[in-house]
């Protein structure tokens, strides 16, 4: 089962085990420039709001009501990251774009696949920022309108359908997870404007390493899936939805990193990667698919000179991404 | 008589304000502390003066709260604290003696119905409260 708290999405599995659980929040950040350079991993700037799609049901169209799931405002080439947080009990998490794997690029499909690995691994994963394009190489997650050829489901299937984020989390077998702690010892005005759906494209590059499952395939329990599309409404529809106002617009990157204020770099050095899917490295970026148009899609893209970068090692469980004004951090 | 009998009634309720009070820091105390030394086992950003620094306490007041000799901070420096430790916000507060003000305003607005609730879900296992608890619902996709 999946519950809203505080705008961040908190999945329970008491049928599996009283452990099995984990969140899932959508984090504000800035959106690195699309220049070919590969960059570091970008703060979290606060979690986007999320809402049941089912308060606002008068206002929605019946298309997207059908969908269930809950609701969350982003601008017009506004970045984003999901973060993960999990205690000891593993999940194996699938996340899509418009019904297209992020990790792989493949068609929607509930279940779990290992060739190519399709999932990520919690709490091993803290973070997704992108499309897993190359080894340790993600393009960042760029809300773009629906329609306009920017999506990774437009790219790869041809037809602006679905939009929005999906996604299913299995959690472990109770056995295994038994056995595992025993060996370590412990509304009408949208309905006519449907062109205005949301979905995500690919942005710039960054250094991300998605991690290969160290349980093995039959670790999951597939039996008991927690699944949920998160539509994503533009500032126009959610003020228009929710009668609130969405977040404020994220700094560039540029006054971001003018200002002094650090990159991340992550690593887990036990945990392997996995390899870049050949079909989402084959994506147009936004700003290919714009040039290819004739357009400049992306405003204030250019590049930055990062001299600030804190290094993370493994702290499970924790968000460390986050920064706070007057935070005393290391470079 | 009575007012000797007042003054005794008036000193066991300090008593037992006071068991609860030592209790709550205690408690409350050495749970911060004890999260926070096994963080900084493995990230020296939570050394006491760094987290004091990070949710806008002195670092001699935030070793006095780990140490017990002062009550639990107010609401919204615990909710900072909590998010600091990777915490739940719900059970510092809970571990302080204090409910969070969002939840009062939510009793508030239904007294009844919530009290009897609440009272209602006592005793119940984990997965009988989480079944009255509002999920996120899937559609077809």
């Amino acid at each position: 089962m999946i519950i809203l708290e505080n705008d961040c999405l908190d999945i329970r599995c008491p049928e599996v085990h009283d452990h099995a659980w984990c969140g899932i929040e959508f984090q504000r950040t800035l959106r690195i420039p699309d220049d070919g350079e590969d960059h570091f991993l970008p703060p979290g700037l606060g979690c986007f709001p999320l809402r049941h799609l089912d308060d606002y049901a008068e206002r929605l169209p019946g298309e997207w009501l059908s969908r269930g799931g809950v609701i969350m405002p982003m601008f017009q080439a506004e970045a984003l990251w999901i973060g993960f947080d999990a205690d000891s009990y593993p999940f194996a998490i699938k996340i899509a774009t418009g019904k297209i794997c992020a990790l792989t690029g493949e068609s929607w499909v509930d279940h779990l696949n290992t060739d190519p690995q399709d999932y990520l691994v919690l709490p091993e994963q803290p973070w997704l920022d992108g499309y897993c394009v190359e080894k340790g190489i993600v393009r960042q997650f760029v809300a773009m309108p629906l329609g306009e050829g920017y999506t990774a489901e437009e790219q790869l299937q041809g037809a602006a359908q679905h939009g929005g984020l999906q996604i299913v989390a299995y959690p472990m077998k109770r056995e295994r997870y038994e056995k595992m702690s025993k060996e370590i010892g412990q509304d009408d005005y949208l309905a006519s404007y449907p062109e205005m759906d949301m979905g995500l494209a690919p942005g710039g590059r960054m250094q991300q390493e998605i991690y290969e499952d160290p349980y093995g395939l039959d670790a999951w329990d597939q039996r008991h899936p927690s699944r949920c599309f998160v539509t994503i409404a533009n500032s126009v529809q959610w003020m228009a939805i929710t009668g609130e106002r969405p977040p404020i617009k994220p700094p560039t990157a540029r006054d971001y990193t003018d200002a002094g204020l650090p990159w991340f770099d992550y690593y887990d050095a036990d945990a392997k990667a996995v390899s870049g899917s050949d079909v989402l490295k084959n994506l147009k970026s936004v700003k290919q698919t714009g040039e290819a148009k004739g357009g400049a899609p992306l405003p204030e893209n250019e590049s930055i000179g990062v001299s600030r970068v804190v290094s993370l090692q493994d702290t499970r469980g924790r968000k460390v991404r986050e920064y706070a004004a007057g935070e005393a951090v290391d470079s | 008589m009575i007012f000797g009998f007042t003054r005794q009634r008036h000193k066991k309720l300090d008593e037992k304000y006071n068991m609860y009070y030592v209790l709550y820091m205690t408690h409350f105390g050495s749970t911060i502390r004890t999260q926070r030394e096994s963080l900084r086992r493995e990230d020296r950003r939570f050394s006491l003066r760094q987290v004091a620094q990070r949710i806008g306490v002195e670092p001699a007041y935030l070793s006095k709260i780990e140490r017990g000799d002062v009550a639990p901070p107010s609401e919204a420096t615990t909710i900072r604290l909590a998010r600091e430790l990777g915490e739940n916000p719900d059970v510092l507060l809970a571990l302080a003696g204090k409910v969070s003000s969002d939840l009062q305003e939510i009793i508030r607005k239904r007294p009844q119905l919530f009290a009897e609730l609440i009272r209602q879900m006592r005793e119940a296992p984990d997965d009988a409260i989480l079944r009255v608890v509002r999920e996120v619902r899937d559609g077809d996709w």
